[in-house]
């Protein structure tokens, strides 16, 4: 009973999406404002609505209605609780219902927010997230509905995906899923900003912090995919180039480009189109995305299942959001020229046009390395898939050359800057640099692509470090205070830019982690009999036993390792080779153990069926806890940013917070 | 006023949607049916350590195993010890010979993985991928049988280890070594 009140939930959500397409535009074309508030009555029932939806799925799963299908194919009474719920996500239907529901949470919270401010806009926005929602819910109703019932009903579900049965993996799908969507309420605005005309630099204000949000949710997203994989997949390493993870981070390179670019409009009126442009192309490669995942066309370690009928409707849907928004850009780029030209190739705005062209180079990179097997089957090539050789190989110097822009981009003045300023500013960053190559090289970085990133980098921290003492030690002297408060004190005058140069200060703790952890990564496969050992660096690992251990729904054989610096036990480790009995999927556990920011790294992925020997995988990955600890650095940056005190936004009277009666007036006038 | 980059733009877009709605109608796990039972392309390449121009041609008569690695790909180090321990077994045997192909790989990387997990065969390098191509790899590992005709007879997806790797030794390699056909699969 339970899971029909969430289906007809979902079914009045699907009529009202539809509500909340067309009252809006009845509202523009009558100029009543009560149209306008009927749509955004639907957008608030919405989300109730698909609340009630995502309540009865969790109910189920709870009690473990297995007469439910999708229940049943993703959850399993022996699961936890904890993954249990988490099993809503398992799947293709619970994934999509997931999503719709964001984008109804987001799309409420946004008409709530703006709608007193963003008057003008308000119909066109509420209209076009009830179309994205609209599409998304005749998906879920009519393609993969997760409420559907099951007969005869199964003794006991089919299990999660083992490879789920992970904290870290329950909260990451979600939090794409937070990054892909959040980007509609920018994207939306800017559809906004195309209809009514009003092309301003109002929409860009607006949505700064909404593709702040979405950004941070893509990175943290992106980041635990990185380090589900790096331990749980047991590769050791945090990114594969795998379709899946190129997916989410295509959207997150133009999105980045974008918060980098808006700049430029608010400051210099520049790059109109560019910005409408951009914001468009980030969210539809989050449905690119979402399509390339849940339509199948590429294989991947995300194997999902896959249905020609459910990616022929997520391809109609595409190809009509992206003729709508791109066809719109085109017609209306004509109002959209903007006056002023680069003055010079040495100043703020060149650099952010080349940070805008790497990024784009970036996501073009990728692009074509993720659909180069579709390409070619459609060539009728034979068909070949693209290796990580090709993705370093274009992707380095890009990244190389993104790095560099972040050392002298926050520095150059805008217009056109003068030869003592940048002798001024970059003078000790260049001679720091070139101390840290030297420094490098006799330390022994042989590698050239490593050698010229740790160089970048230190050009980048010497950029900020000299930038933040001149700034600190100025406020230090006006106001009277040490040092320290004059930092504050110039955080306090400008929190949107520091807090910007933290963002960057946690990609430096991260390309370096990164380049530690890649280059000097030292790996050995062996295999052991309980009582060897094998040295790795500096320490030994001996393996003293193996044998059989049981969870609540898998078997394992575990070893137990022992790690020795010299002569002192440093670590007790037990990497395991689990089986789960339902699935009959086999996963190899690993055991990590922190040594300085690295880890020693070890898997079991072969022990003998008679517990003789296993085959040993050690690796000891230096400084790679860096890579993490430069995304929360990267985050913190970004949160900071979206929680800097608010200036008021821009007051403009439209319909949508007009009364019946004076809207009734302004039509007689 | 129609500008260049629109129609770009647009494209774009239309192209892409059409690449989608081919791709929407392949199977991405589906492989083409390479080679198996057809003769084996013929190649030649340069030898990993020595540089020297090795050819298919050479091996005439004999079994081959070819073997796609790459030191950057994981599967292929749990798979190494398995194939080292093929040519222990094997590589005596006269009509035998088991051949490496190091796809998109650099010769330095190369040569530290086998240091470091092992060596008793030969390789070939094959750092843009010609070879591969030609034999439709995939992804790496792939293994691909030869026969003494030199028709390909059996193709391996995925590392060899545990019990592919009973499977590859007993019901491939040994009666083809033993002068038995045996099914193309």
């Amino acid at each position: 009973m339970m899971i029909e009140i969430g289906h007809l939930a979902v079914i009045m959500a699907l009529v009202l999406s539809a509500v909340g397409i067309v009252t809006p535009m009845i509202g523009l074309k009558r100029q009543n404002g009560v149209w306008i508030q009927i749509g955004k009555q639907a957008v608030t029932a919405n989300f109730v609505l698909l609340s009630i939806g995502m309540a009865t799925m969790i109910y189920s799963y709870a009690t473990q209605d297995y007469s439910v299908k999708y229940i049943a194919a993703t959850s399993n009474s022996r699961l936890p609780m904890f993954y249990k719920v988490a099993g809503l996500w398992g799947g293709h239907e619970g994934s999509l219902l997931l999503w719709s529901w964001i984008l109804s949470l987001y799309c409420m919270m946004a008409v709530w927010i703006h709608w007193k401010t963003q008057p003008v806009v308000m119909p066109y926005l509420i209209a076009m997230e009830s179309l994205i929602l609209h599409g998304f819910l005749l998906l879920i109703l009519f393609l993969s509905n997760p409420f559907e019932r099951i007969f005869p009903v199964p003794v006991d579900g089919r299990d999660l995906n083992p490879l789920l049965q992970d904290p870290a993996m329950v909260i990451h799908p979600p939090m794409l899923y937070l990054g892909y969507v959040g980007l509609s309420i920018p994207f939306c605005f800017a559809m906004a900003a195309l209809f009514s005309g009003r092309l301003g630099e109002e929409w860009i204000k607006v949505t700064q912090r909404w593709t702040l949000l979405a950004w941070i949710a893509l990175t943290t997203g992106v980041l635990m995919g990185g380090y589900w994989a790096y331990y749980e997949l047991g590769w050791g390493g945090y990114w594969g180039w795998d379709p899946v993870e190129n997916a989410a981070f295509m959207p997150w390179l133009v999105a980045t480009a974008f918060l980098h670019s808006v700049m430029v409009q608010e400051s210099r009126k520049m790059f109109k189109v560019w910005n409408l442009f951009l914001i468009i192309l980030a969210f539809s490669l989050s449905l690119i995305g979402t399509f390339l995942v849940r339509s199948g066309v590429l294989s991947s370690v995300h194997s999902f299942a896959t249905d020609p009928g459910r990616g022929l409707f997520i391809l109609a849907f595409l190809a009509f959001m992206l003729l709508l928004s791109f066809g719109t850009l085109i017609f209306r780029s004509g109002k959209l020229k903007s006056q002023i030209e680069l003055d010079s190739m040495i100043s703020r705005e060149a650099v952010f046009l080349f940070n805008n062209l790497f990024f784009l180079v970036a996501m073009v990179t990728v692009f074509i390395g993720t659909l180069y097997p579709l390409l070619t089957e459609a060539l009728k090539f034979k068909k070949v898939s693209v290796g990580p050789p090709y993705y370093n190989a274009v992707f380095m110097p890009v990244a190389l050359g993104l790095i560099f822009l972040m050392g002298i981009g926050p520095y150059i003045p805008w217009r056109k800057a003068s030869r003592e300023s940048l002798k001024k500013h970059f003078l000790i960053p260049l001679l720091f640099s070139g101390a840290g190559l030297v420094f490098f090289a006799i330390l022994g970085v042989h590698d050239l692509y490593a050698l010229a990133g740790l160089t970048v980098v230190c050009f980048v921290l010497a950029s900020i470090v000299s930038d933040f003492s001149k700034i600190s030690m100025f406020w230090a002297k006006q106001r009277r205070v040490n040092h320290l408060s004059g930092l504050y004190v110039a955080f306090r005058q400008n929190p949107r830019r520091f807090a910007g140069i933290i963002t960057h200060v946690g990609v430096l703790i991260m390309i370096v982690g990164i380049i530690f952890s890649t280059i000097y990564q030292t790996e050995k496969v062996v295999i052991l009999k309980p009582g060897e050992e094998v040295t790795l660096n500096s320490f030994k690992i001996r393996l003293i036993k193996l044998y059989e251990t049981t969870g609540p729904n898998w078997v394992a054989q575990e070893g137990f390792f022992q790690v020795y610096l010299g002569n002192t036990l440093i670590a007790q480790l037990t990497p395991q080779k689990r089986l789960f009995t339902v699935s009959q999927t086999p996963t190899t556990e690993t055991a990590l153990h922190q040594y300085d920011m690295g880890h020693i790294f070890l898997t079991i992925p072969e022990v003998a069926p008679d517990g003789s020997w296993a085959r040993v995988r050690a690796l000891y990955n230096p400084l790679v806890l860096w890579v993490w600890y430069g995304g929360a650095v990267m985050v913190f940056g970004a949160f900071l940013n979206i929680f800097r005190p608010k200036r008021k936004e821009i007051y403009s009277e439209g319909i949508a917070t007009l009364t019946p009666f004076s809207s009734k007036k302004m039509v007689q006038e | 006023m129609i500008r260049v980059w629109h129609i770009v733009l647009l494209a774009g877009v239309l192209g892409l949607l059409g690449l989608f709605y081919k791709g929407l109608w392949g199977n991405p796990s589906y492989l083409p049916p390479v080679l198996v039972g057809t003769s084996a392309p013929d190649f030649s390449g340069a030898n990993l350590y020595t540089g020297d121009r090795v050819s298919l041609d050479q091996f005439k008569g004999k079994v081959v195993v070819l073997n796609f690695w790459a030191s950057w790909c994981q599967e292929c180090k749990l798979e190494h010890s398995s194939l080292l321990s093929i040519n222990k077994q094997y590589g005596q045997n006269p009509n035998f010979v088991l051949l490496g192909i190091d796809y998109q790989d650099k010769i330095d990387l190369a040569h530290e993985y086998l240091g470091q997990l092992g060596n008793n065969f030969q390789h070939i390098s094959d750092p843009k991928g010609r070879i591969s191509i030609d034999y439709g790899v995939y992804g790496v590992p792939e293994t691909f049988v030869i026969d003494q005709k030199g028709v390909i007879r059996h193709k391996e997806i995925g590392p060899i280890i545990g019990e592919s790797y009973i499977n590859f030794t007993q019901n491939v390699l040994e009666p083809l070594l033993n002068g038995k056909s045996v099914p193309a699969s």
